[in-house]
């Protein structure tokens, strides 16, 4: 199987909505008791005073609406999505909903399709697009993108911030190595070898079965997480399946361009809960892969099986949590493995996810692991990539950056690729994703 | 103290404000009481509907033609107070389809612009729609805000001369049984603006004729004059959603009965209502099954509402009225239609006149209807103009995108200043800065409610009806005391602790009908942010006699550890 | 199967952290909080008994809290506990959050002034509020910010007139110094004080202090609404103190509250330092339970039920703000463990008519005996190992009595401590309910 088996992605300038009724989420803010702990959770609103707040750009906006109201103001474009406030709402708003509504009505109704802002946040939510491109010529591209005159153009032309350095493309995509390695078939001969290792006792369910979502970042970038992913899971006997995949739809919510994350989503549906209807689960390594799917779907698009899809789907460590005695397992380990500082992902906050790494790798003897505190990156996938969002992003990363230079470490660990750039563009770390601890301590080459 | 004045109206709802809007632009010299704020009685207590008159388009056609002609005036005149939602009457399936073809003829014959629309049409217009329902006739009913457009009566009136007396009861009627010549009020805290310091005075108002617009109190009015005026005072319950769940207004299609109306108002939607005769226009039960009655029947036509968040309730007295020799017995068979009653025709009584019945839609009718006959008694001559000229902050539609880029308002917050303020909007933003919100829920600013303040003095619940602060989802907790704040220090600090307390209280009065789920637990939240962290339960200021000696003074104090103080001169370490 | 643990603790506010704390000493724990806590909306004060339970609206504040104790009515939290728990879990508050707040050399209560303009009787309150004590005789300027509608400085000094205060209060607005949009958040202003950023060419604590300057007239000290900075509070007093040649302090307000948002801080870290995990982000739905104890507490993780197993579990979900408590038209009911929630069954019945009146609601909450655990509608214990803590428990009004912290510091300290204890070997619980009621 090669990038070719993907499904195409239709690239159109122009958006058309289709005829579907416009979403009403007025009644969301009856939930609303104007407590304000979404607003004290915002990273935004700490530093950047023009963005009001999700309370205001949440149940209040949407509460003061009246049909043919369509004057969403053009703040909402400066929430990062970080989704913090729906981890924080005591009362369960569904605020993160509300934002992701009210910016596709904003990009739709009133944003220029020919402004270069739009361009550049189409580009940027699109970036599965670019990396298939990139990819293919991966040292020219990274040539190219590494260049003074390259980054002094976007920043003029396209409003990237010269300050980022563009990711790197592998020079094997993840799903190359995978077709390389044989696939599926492989997969499933490998579980079962390491089942039969482990006998028969412990493996609860011999139809051990999962269905990887990479992701882009994971395919195009960070082939070594997914392989990590693919050996970790084998190791404890499961057979991994990578069905075609498209973007999850993070950076398009994030970017209003809700039509593209409908697209997106339609092939991501109908592959996932094929895989489902084979008896897997589905797992992801991007822990804002796995919200996307989780709650992002089932809140934004109508499609059948998706809430089968949402109810199935898991992060990575959560599944062998929840299905192993992975810290049992670890807890034979030891690597010799240098101190990480972790950030957790606010994506991975929000799924209940923020205490699980540090626990599993604490458990390695061997590796000690600094929770580097609850702030926010500040990158939020696109947000920091825009030229007018870059200092927001690094003050609200400023505090992050110190807590990981007064952890006694040098190597960052999160789930998050798009936090993983931020860690490593403000403190010059090298960043891990724990599936590689994992794979370090569990899987023997 | 007393007054001379041609007219005298008693009643500030919108037909008192309607008739003294009347006379005054006529040129004569009106004075206007009112016991309690503008829209104290049945005004303010509606569901806000502007009839399409499709509601009596079958049973009272005269009603139903006045409604439509009336509608078409008020959008015009009134546009700041108006929303053009339209309405629906849906009909379910268990409902008649020949009284659906009755409202659709009745409706035609009445000249209301009727159309039928089919299940999914009707659903495509609110989605929210039961998926049963059959089918739904579309008419022009709108929206109304009965607070400013009593208000924008009474500015109005006040602009062409009247004055206008709120808290003003009236105690006495002065003359003797043949003649009406005035009356006596007291005065809650003197004349003019209210202003809770200030103590009660009574005052002597004589005038050339007097008009007891009193709707529901007219009998009372007649008591003291001597004569019978038999007003049958109906009560119905009004529940207040927290979000609008239609926008249109949403008529159940069938004869009558209970819980048949949702009215999108404002930022929520309101649902209405029963039709019970009390005795007491003042004094009657609220009832808890009424408020079921409203949730449960309505949601058999937006299932939503089953689920959704009530914010409070609150009850309504119709003033009808029948002529002594009809003798309905149930009071939804009283006629919807208004009597002029000349107590001199009447009772042999000269200076007076009661206006009774009628409905909120032709108040305006009304009212030139009324001032006509004044006139005729006074002799004075004078066109009414009441139908062609625009209420204060109608003359044009507000600007939006000047509130947005000169006032530095986020869109929604700007949108909704001009919808409420409407030619005003400029003129009132102007007037603070910084300018924050200080009502989050519907999104009124501090110019807003500064400008409320300067025509209602220390009353906050007239600074509410003219704003709308404290009237979302959070009922006040939230901003009570933001509001009272902006009263200091032209009032002093006593005076705005009395009117918040009042506001607060008003405010608990109609949140006690909706405390089950997210509302208990905004009570909650409301009590814990205002007796825990404000300690205004147990106000010292108003209990008195704290002991301060008895109580810590802190570990840095002198007599307690023989060191100096320092608290927070110490540097500190970080975290704190 | 993987996630197993002596005890869980259910709800992340005061309560399920002090019994988590509590517990800790004696077995491993987990906590787990659907969002956050209410610590956010609260004041940040620990009020331990501000006013007689059954003193009406008239009665004076209490000065030595622990006198009263003795003398509540059989149901209270306390009266369940002991006045021992409740010196027992101030000790382990006071321990958690170290020198950050001030109270614990006296038993007597503080009269903290409030964002009202009133003063409050309480135990425990931030290192930033001591300098502000109404018994303390020095004369003080309050300041308040122009855009920041929560707190209007000039009506709460004369507010503290009226209240009898021994000293002088004056209050000033001033502009917030700097550009800012006049909706801009506390945290907004807290992060330009600590960060000391830089507003029009001025560093912040300078600017504000500049701007506070002309509007001092000799006072001793100087109080500002709560948005003296998050991370650096001390920092930003510190650098005003200085500036202003006066003692600065802190008026707390809330929701949203900075001194609450601190404590939160400050009590998570002590839970890290304790060796408690704690997680956030999905709900508890239910229960797996046989013979009378629970097995489990089931977690919903969008969609998919996650058993989290443990020996003892303690309920500190909060009260009806705290969604611990829920209610529809019909009946009252905690929703997790489904265990009985006195309460009248008209509705007419849970509310008084005056808004500051004795309200039913207020004392909502799950029924327990002696051991905390709650009672079914018989009186027996629900399940052996079940016990709860906090604004879960009925039978007190803590806003009218002022009493909140104290009654979750204590009952969290009692449940957590005999979980734990209970879980570590150290006692056996009584798995048959109702065998010691």
């Amino acid at each position: 199987m090669s990038d070719a088996e993907s499904p195409d992605d239709d690239f159109e300038p122009v958006q058309v909505f289709g005829d579907e009724t416009e979403m009403d989420l007025r009644p969301g803010s009856d939930d609303c008791y104007k407590c304000s702990t979404c607003d004290t959770n915002c990273p935004v609103a700490e530093v950047e005073d023009e963005f009001p707040g999700p309370k205001f750009q949440g149940p209040e906006q949407w509460r003061l609406k009246r049909k043919g109201d369509h004057d969403i103001d053009d703040s909402v474009m400066k929430c990062s999505n970080c989704m913090r406030c729906d981890g924080a709402c005591p009362s369960n708003v569904p605020l993160s909903q509300m934002h992701n509504t009210a910016r596709g009505e904003y990009v739709d109704e009133q944003m220029d399709k020919l402004s270069v802002e739009y361009l550049r946040n189409r580009m940027l939510s699109n970036y599965r697009l670019l990396a298939s491109l990139g990819s293919k010529v991966p040292r020219l591209a990274n040539f190219v993108m590494g260049l003074g005159v390259t980054s002094w153009l976007g920043e003029k032309v396209m409003g990237i911030p010269s300050e980022r350095e563009m990711p790197e493309f592998a020079t094997q995509t993840f799903r190359e190595w995978w077709s390389e390695r044989g696939g599926n078939a492989t997969s499933k001969e490998r579980a079962r070898e390491a089942r039969a290792e482990r006998g028969g006792s412990q493996v609860s369910n011999p139809d051990k079965r999962v269905a990887y979502f990479h992701g882009c970042y994971a395919n195009y970038n960070t082939p070594e997480v997914g392989k990590a992913m693919v050996r970790v899971f084998e190791s404890f006997g499961y057979e991994v399946m990578v069905p075609p995949q498209r973007c999850s739809g993070t950076p398009m919510f994030a970017n209003g361009m809700l039509d593209d994350a409908r697209r997106a989503a339609e092939t991501n549906v109908e592959e996932f809960v094929a895989a489902i209807g084979d008896g897997a689960d589905v797992v992801a390594s991007c822990t804002s892969c796995s919200m996307s799917l989780r709650q992002e779907y089932p809140e934004l698009f109508d499609l059948h099986g998706i809430e089968d899809l949402s109810n199935n789907t898991y992060e990575a460590l959560e599944y062998l949590r929840i299905h192993e005695d992975l810290e049992g397992e670890l807890a034979d380990t030891e690597v010799d493995f240098p101190d990480v500082a972790y950030h957790a992902p606010c994506h991975a906050r929000n799924q209940g996810l923020e205490g699980q790494a540090v626990e599993v790798t604490e458990s390695i003897d061997g590796v000690e692991a600094h929770d580097v505190g609850d702030s926010c990156s500040g990158i939020s996938g696109t947000y920091g990539w825009k030229e007018e969002h870059y200092d927001t992003s690094m003050k609200i990363g400023e505090e992050m950056f110190e807590h990981m230079e007064a952890a006694d470490a040098d190597t960052g660990m999160t789930e998050c690729p798009t936090c993983a750039m931020q860690m490593e563009h403000g403190t010059g770390y090298e960043i891990k994703h724990p599936l590689e601890l994992l794979e370090t301590a569990l899987v023997e080459e | 103290m007393t007054h001379t004045t041609e007219v005298l109206v008693i009643g500030g709802g919108s037909t008192g404000t309607g008739i003294a809007r009347d006379l005054a632009m006529r040129g004569v010299d009106v004075t206007l009481v009112e016991q309690g704020n503008l829209t104290h009685g049945t005004t303010g207590r509606m569901h806000g509907l502007l009839h399409s008159g499709g509601r009596y388009a079958v049973s009272d056609q005269a009603s139903a033609t006045e409604c439509i002609e009336e509608n078409r005036v008020l959008r015009d005149i009134a546009s700041h107070c108006v929303e053009e939602t339209g309405g629906l009457f849906v009909q379910r399936p268990e409902d008649s389809d020949e009284y659906f073809r009755e409202k659709l003829e009745g409706c035609r014959e009445c000249g209301i612009p009727a159309e039928e629309l089919t299940a999914a049409e009707a659903r495509e217009v609110e989605p929210y729609l039961a998926g049963d329902v059959k089918r739904a006739i579309k008419v022009p009913d709108g929206a109304i805000d009965p607070f400013r457009l009593c208000v924008a009566n009474a500015v109005s009136a006040e602009n062409h001369g009247a004055r206008i007396e709120t808290h003003a009861e009236v105690v006495d009627l002065l003359g003797d049984e043949d003649d009406v010549t005035g009356v006596k009020v007291r005065h809650e805290s003197g004349p003019g603006k209210r202003e809770h310091a200030t103590p009660g005075t009574t005052e002597e108002m004589h005038a050339d004729y007097v008009v007891n617009a009193t709707g529901a109190w007219a009998g009372q009015i007649g008591d003291m004059a001597g004569v019978d005026v038999e007003v049958r005072p109906s009560k119905g319950v009004m529940v207040v959603m927290n979000c609008r769940q239609v926008d249109t207004v949403v008529n159940r299609c069938r004869p009558k009965g209970d819980a048949d109306i949702v009215v999108p108002h404002e930022t929520t939607a309101i649902l209405g209502t029963t039709d019970e005769e009390v005795e007491d226009p003042a004094e009657y039960p609220e009832e808890g099954w009424e408020v079921d009655l409203m949730i449960d029947t309505l949601s058999e036509l937006v299932p939503i509402l089953e689920e959704a968040r009530t914010v409070r309730s609150f009850w309504g007295v119709r003033p009808l009225y029948e002529p002594p020799d009809v003798g309905s017995e149930d009071p939804t068979d009283i006629t919807r239609d208004y009597f002029l009653l000349d107590h001199e025709e009447r009772d042999d009584l000269r200076g007076l006149t009661s206006i009774v019945g009628g409905k909120f839609t032709t108040y305006r009718m009304m009212a030139e209807e009324i001032s006509d006959h004044v006139c005729e008694q006074l002799g004075v001559r004078g066109e009414c103009r009441t139908a062609d000229e625009p209420l204060p902050g109608s003359e044009h539609p507000g600007n939006l995108d000047a509130a947005m880029d000169r006032f530095g308002l986020r869109s929604p917050v700007a949108r909704r200043s001009t919808q409420r303020l409407g030619s005003r909007t400029e003129e009132v933003l102007a007037s603070a800065d910084p300018n924050p919100v200080v009502c989050d829920c519907e999104a009124v600013t501090r110019a807003e409610v500064q400008d409320a303040i300067a025509s209602a003095g220390t009353d906050l619940n007239a600074v509410r009806i003219r704003t709308r602060a404290s009237m979302g989802n959070c009922q006040g907790g939230f901003c009570c005391h933001r509001m009272a704040a902006e009263l200091h220090p032209e009032y002093d600090e006593p005076t705005a602790r009395e009117a918040l307390d009042e506001l607060f209280q008003e405010r608990w009065k109609g949140e006690v009908h909706a405390l089950w789920g997210e509302q208990l637990s905004q009570a909650a939240l409301n009590y814990a942010l205002h007796a825990t962290t404000m300690n205004r339960d147990r106000d010292p200021a108003r209990t008195g006699g704290v002991d301060y000696a008895a109580f810590d003074d802190g570990p840095g104090a002198p007599d307690a550890a023989g060191e100096g103080r320092g608290v927070a001169t110490d540097g500190g370490d970080h975290g704190d | 199967m993987a996630i197993r643990d002596d005890v869980l603790v259910v709800g992340g506010g005061l309560a399920g952290v002090a019994a988590a704390l509590a517990a800790s000493e004696h077995a491993d724990v987990r906590l787990i909080s659907h969002k956050q806590s209410t610590l956010r909306h609260a004041s940040g004060l620990v009020d331990v008994l501000g006013y007689p339970p059954e003193g009406g609206e008239d009665a004076d504040p209490i000065a030595e809290p622990f006198d009263a104790l003795a003398d509540l009515p059989e149901g209270h939290p306390y009266e369940r506990v002991g006045a021992d728990a409740v010196r027992e879990g101030l000790a382990l508050f006071d321990d958690a959050v170290g020198d950050t707040y001030v109270g614990s050399h006296t038993d007597r209560n503080a009269l903290v002034p409030t964002h009202g303009g009133t003063v409050k009787p309480t135990a425990r309150y931030p290192k930033s509020a001591a300098a502000g004590l109404a018994s303390d005789g020095r004369d003080a300027l309050l300041v308040g910010f122009a855009a920041l509608t929560d707190f209007d400085a000039p009506l709460a000094a004369d507010h503290l007139a009226a209240a009898g205060v021994p000293f002088e209060a004056r209050g000033a607005t001033v502009r917030f110094p700097g550009e800012f949009r006049d909706d801009a958040k506390v945290t907004r202003y807290a992060h330009a004080l600590d960060r000391n950023e830089d507003l029009n060419g001025v560093p912040a604590r300078t600017a504000l202090a500049e701007a506070v300057k002309p509007h001092l007239d000799g006072e001793e000290r100087v109080g500002f609404p709560a948005v003296l900075g998050d991370d650096d509070p001390c920092g930003v007093r510190a650098s005003l103190a200085e500036k202003l040649d006066a003692d600065v302090f802190e008026v707390p307000m809330g929701p949203p509250s900075l001194p609450g948002l601190r404590l939160e801080d400050r009590l998570y870290a002590a839970l890290a330092e304790a060796g408690v995990h704690a997680e956030t982000g999905n709900p508890a739905v239910e229960v797996e339970a046989e013979d009378g104890r629970i097995r489990a507490v089931v977690v919903d993780r969008t969609g998919r039920p996650v058993p989290y197993h443990a020996d003892q579990f303690v309920l500190a979900t909060g009260g009806l703000v705290g969604k611990g408590i829920d209610s529809d038209r019909e009946a009252v009911r905690e929703p997790i463990f489904d265990c009985h929630v006195p309460h009248p069954s008209d509705r007419y019945d849970w509310f008084d008519a005056d808004a500051f009146g004795d309200h039913p609601f207020a004392r909502f909450g799950v029924d327990v005996d002696s051991d905390l655990r709650p009672r079914a509608a018989d009186g027996t214990a629900e399940y052996g190992n079940l016990r709860a803590a906090g604004g879960v428990l009925g039978g007190y009004d803590f806003a009218a009595e002022k009493s909140g912290g104290g009654v979750s510091l204590a009952t969290g300290y009692a449940a957590g401590t005999a979980a734990g204890r209970a879980a570590g070997g150290e006692t056996s619980d009584a798995a048959i309910p109702g065998d010691t009621t």
